[in-house]
């Protein structure tokens, strides 16, 4: 059965969403949502690097030999990954200040190799690229969310700025800093997800 | 030749290697020399921002030649400790490069003092690998504006001239809050700047006497 570029995407943003359907990238999803500006620049190299990854995986599927498949697709993420933080910290270093250390974890986010992997090898390029891309999108949204979340009760900020008559009402809520903050947000929000996901296909 | 043949393995990984090799090395080399002008314009923006500097624009140049129309640089040795030290030529800050090692990596950066150096005037940093969204924000604003006009007192103990932890129970003159969730990068920070503070201050000492 063949699907659609607009079925693909949609698929791959919402129902196979990558975080709280197939749970994978939790590791950044935990490390970066303390602060939404970084989170936002970690979804923009996920992104980018998911969709790219799949293109050129899927361009070279017909010529990679099964049993080292998995070694070709690491070379190429990593190398793709090393490309844009060269070129960010070249082009844009105030930039790279922010994200520089989250750049070179994008190579071990499990959603590029899992899409690169279910996906990409099995389908044509453009598709891939497209399933890559919604991937993405598709992480962002959940990292974004928890971000929007963390950041206000943990440090009293939103991307940054103070929230308003901060010193009249906001109590810190030091957990939402540490590690079992982003356990506890990533579970409410996969609980959310999965039980208004849940109530729509039943509805179907 | 089949794809699952070792020759065919060895072949196509030998040129993936070397095609992909290629193209990461390329834009190394493409982007080095740019990689390096950076360095040296962010270096020169840091301490144009230390020292309160005002250059006309933001361009690389600018911050370079506000920097050296403004002020001085001078080596000081102590022991094995090389210290580049810049001082402003109105005679009414003086500052030096500090290095430590952090929580993770090095830390470096430059502390502006008062020309008797019993008064910090600011802080900013040049380099550090500290944990992103948590000992990293010992580069924000919000954490270094804090040191602007925190006293040293040179009568007490080494490790209790600069505080850095929680001051609500403490002398506000010499404390600076810590970051939440950034103990250890804290704890290291204080002791790079005390121990810093206090081999420089051997050293300008002897040069000043």
């Amino acid at each position: 059965m063949s699907y659609t570029p607009k079925h693909i995407f949609f698929k791959a943003l919402w129902e196979e969403n990558p975080v709280f359907r197939q749970v994978l990238g939790i590791c950044s999803t935990l490390a970066v949502t303390n602060l939404l500006a970084n989170t936002l620049f970690m979804c923009f190299g996920v992104i980018f690097t998911t969709a790219l990854s799949s293109f050129v995986i899927s361009l070279l599927r017909n010529f990679i030999p099964k049993r080292i498949r998995m070694i070709v697709q690491v070379l190429i993420i990593a190398s793709f990954v090393m490309m844009v933080d060269i070129l960010i910290k070249a082009l844009a270093p105030d930039i790279h200040r922010f994200i520089g250390p989250y750049v070179g974890l994008i190579i071990t986010n499990c959603i590029i190799m899992g899409r690169a992997e279910a996906f990409a090898a099995q389908n044509k390029p453009l598709v891939s690229l497209i399933d890559g891309f919604a991937s993405g999108i598709g992480y962002s949204l959940i990292l974004i969310v928890i971000a929007c979340i963390r950041e206000p009760l943990g440090f009293g900020t939103f991307l940054g700025y103070q929230l308003p008559a901060k010193e009249l009402w906001w109590h810190q809520w030091t957990i939402m800093v540490m590690p079992p903050g982003a356990f506890f947000m990533l579970a409410v929000v996969t609980w959310f997800a999965r039980a208004y996901s849940t109530k729509t296909e039943v509805k179907k | 030749m089949k794809k699952d043949s070792t020759p065919y393995v060895i072949g196509f990984m030998i040129v993936l290697c070397i095609v992909f090799g290629a193209a990461v090395s390329s834009v190394h080399f493409v982007t080095s020399p740019i990689l390096k002008r950076n360095e040296q314009a962010y270096k020169y923006r840091i301490i144009s921002e230390a020292f309160a500097l005002s250059p006309p624009d933001t361009k690389v140049t600018s911050y370079e030649e506000t920097v050296n129309e403004s002020l001085t640089l001078d080596t000081l040795i102590k022991g094995n400790h090389t210290f580049e030290v810049y001082a402003g030529k109105d005679g009414h800050t003086v500052g030096f490069i500090f290095r430590g090692t952090g929580f993770w990596d090095q830390i470096t950066g430059i502390i502006v003092l008062s020309p008797d150096l019993s008064t910090v005037r600011n802080i900013r940093f040049l380099s550090q690998k500290e944990t992103p969204g948590l000992g990293a924000r010992i580069e924000e604003r919000s954490f270094t504006d804090q040191f602007d006009g925190l006293t040293i007192d040179w009568n007490l103990p080494v490790e209790e001239r600069i505080i850095i932890d929680v001051c609500d129970n403490r002398d506000k003159r010499n404390c600076v809050n810590a970051i939440t969730g950034a103990t250890q990068t804290s704890v290291a920070l204080m002791k790079i700047l005390n121990s810093e503070l206090e081999l420089f201050r051997k050293a300008y000492r002897k040069i000043k006497s």
